[in-house]
């Protein structure tokens, strides 16, 4: 059988009821192909943690159906959790126990005979990095180290597919590489991943394809380098100094549309691409304006974002240097702007 | 049989929680004690009444052992329906949810730590007030009474509490009920026998089915073995737990069938 390990059609996640009813999912469809990494990207309050939620069984959908691994998340409940592997967003790791003893316990819970679990145990504490770490309270933790023994305690069964739920919000740039590496480990040997966060680097670092959400619905699907290329014409900004920026900004208005760039400089988005770059700066030297700096951006997950929502994503102006803008929390994009 | 391995695993967690919490376990062997001693101390002289030593106890501290029990009991139940309520807010109970065990595994694993715990803490007040001078009258199966008679009032109060736990998913919740307990025990005859009582505290005690408990309890400690011992420490107890397991259940499935 060559079913999708998940599918969900129309999935619908309301709380509450008459007016206080809020649809935190309304009517997701989603195909995630056998073995790629697929980014769930939204911001918070989106709707990817309760997709994810309804995905492993820990929520019924509303309306909708999904199924994952081959299974019916609602009436075959039990066969998906036997199936796949969950890092919730907040690592529920019990402070009281050891790493050790958690991930024994693990395996009992998900029926491995004690000596298998036991080895395994050992096995997945060397590859999270924890073996020196194995029998201390796992309240000693740290962020990055919770998260990875979290990650050890969803793979204890070998599961064909892996949930994993903003999993390095909060961890350090270091700590993130980590996680990301085990990922790509994972998934090279072929488990299915679906990983959700806020993110924009991680998405376009990990996932085979992302689907991003926003207020419950997804608004875009598909290959991040072609989501990127839908986007259009690559950004290029340039600084010339504030005393000549109308005279430049009147010329780079015929080289494409003007696009919101940090202080002091002017951008403007290429309509015929890279190839344009030369001409521009032939007219700016024309013109007698000498650039002091140039830097030609092609589009970025946080235009395809922007694109799609109308705003962008929360912090993205932090993920790169591409996508530095000055206003990072919610940016109006070419006249719209949509309330939160 | 996975159940019985869910549980028994859960079980073991849950003791081990309880071990590794010195200053919440503390309390429910350091509080029974203390009172046992200043009932000892303050209420030797009753010992000298006739009906007291005739009737109840040969001196007040063998009296006052099954209080200290139920009080402990009492505790430690409250203390591991707390532990559920942390699992529930801190997400472990999540976890738990999204492993493929039966979600009885989780509140049986937590009674049963519960129980475990209690059967400890009896053996362990019985060897104390031994050491201070108190007997079993009843021998050797007086103690098996009084140690199955503790693990199943300690089966019943936890599974009353794993309910609220369940219901609310607050510690706070949960330890904000006990002062309620407390209430209750201090309206029985855990402290002080009924005979002496009088007026609505008599009437309030006479209702109480924890007095009706602790007097079997106290007829292991005091008296020859009697099957009225085993109908109030054993019976009542376990009429208590059959209904609050079916709460606990019954609030667990309401909670898994809202979410």
């Amino acid at each position: 059988m060559n079913e999708a390990p998940i599918i969900a059609s129309g999935l619908v996640r309301h709380f509450g009821s008459g007016e206080n009813i809020v649809k935190a999912v309304d009517g997701v469809d989603l195909e995630v192909r056998q073995g790629e990494i697929f980014g769930f990207l939204g911001p918070n309050g989106a709707g990817k943690s309760t997709t994810v939620r309804m995905l492993t069984t820990l929520l019924t959908p509303t309306s909708g159906t999904a199924r994952v691994a081959g299974f019916d998340v609602v009436t075959e409940a039990n066969k998906v959790r036997r199936s796949i592997g969950v890092a919730l967003q907040d690592a529920a790791i019990d402070p009281l126990m050891t790493g050790r003893e958690l991930l024994e316990l693990q395996s009992v819970l998900y029926g491995l005979p004690k000596v298998t679990g036991r080895q395994r145990g050992i096995e997945l504490l060397e590859r999270v990095g924890l073996t020196a770490a194995a029998d201390r309270r796992v309240g000693t933790y740290s962020g990055g180290m919770r998260r990875r023994l979290d990650l050890a305690l969803s793979l204890v069964h070998e599961p064909s597919v892996l949930f994993l739920d903003e999993p390095t919000t909060g961890l350090d740039p270091m700590s993130r590489l980590t996680l990301w590496e085990e990922v790509r480990r994972l998934n090279s040997n072929g488990t299915t991943v679906l990983l959700t966060t806020q993110y924009l680097e991680e998405a376009d670092q990990l996932a085979d394809r992302i689907a991003i959400i926003d207020h419950g619905r997804i608004v875009r699907e598909g290959v991040p380098r072609d989501l990127k290329a839908q986007v259009g014409s690559p950004t290029l900004t340039i600084s010339v100094g504030s005393t000549h920026s109308d005279q430049a900004r009147s010329i780079l208005s015929g080289f494409g549309e003007l696009r919101p760039t940090a202080e002091g400089t002017l951008g403007v988005g290429l309509a015929r691409g890279a190839e344009d770059v030369a001409a521009v700066i032939r007219a700016l030297d024309e013109a007698g304006l000498k650039v002091r700096h140039l830097q030609l951006d092609e589009p970025s997950l946080d235009d395809v974002f922007a694109e799609a929502t109308g705003y962008r994503l929360e912090g993205a102006a932090s993920q790169g240097p591409s996508e530095a803008l000055p206003e990072e929390d919610v940016e109006p994009v070419r006249g719209r702007r949509r309330s939160r | 049989m996975t159940v019985v391995m869910h549980s028994v695993a859960l079980t073991k967690r849950s003791v081990r929680g309880r071990i590794r919490q010195p200053a919440v376990l503390a309390p429910s062997f350091i509080f029974p004690l203390f009172f046992a001693a200043l009932g000892s101390a303050s209420f030797s002289r009753l010992a000298d009444d006739p009906y007291f030593s005739t009737n109840i106890a040969s001196s007040f501290l063998n009296y006052a052992v099954a209080g200290a029990i139920l009080q402990g009991v009492l505790f430690a139940s409250t203390s591991a329906a707390g532990d559920l309520a942390t699992d529930i807010e801190q997400g472990f109970f999540e976890r738990l949810l999204a492993s493929p065990i039966s979600r009885t595994s989780i509140v049986f694993g937590r009674l049963a730590g519960s129980m475990v715990v209690g059967v400890v803490q009896v053996t362990v007040f019985l060897i104390i007030f031994a050491a201070f001078g108190a007997r079993v009258e009843s021998g050797p199966l007086g103690i098996v009474g009084l140690i199955v008679g503790a693990s199943l009032l300690g089966l019943a109060m936890s599974a009353l509490m794993a309910g609220l736990a369940i219901k609310s998913g607050s510690p706070e919740v949960v330890q904000g009920a006990f002062p309620l307990v407390f209430v209750l025990m201090f309206l029985s005859s855990a402290f002080f026998p009924r005979y002496y009582m009088s007026g609505w505290y008599r009437t309030v005690a006479d209702w109480n089915p924890l007095s009706h408990v602790v007097e079997g309890m106290q007829g292991f400690m005091n008296q020859d073995l009697d099957i009225s011992q085993f109908l109030k420490a054993w019976l009542i107890p376990l009429a208590i737990a059959i209904i609050s397991i079916a709460f606990a259940l019954r609030t667990l499935q309401r909670r898994l069938a809202a979410s």
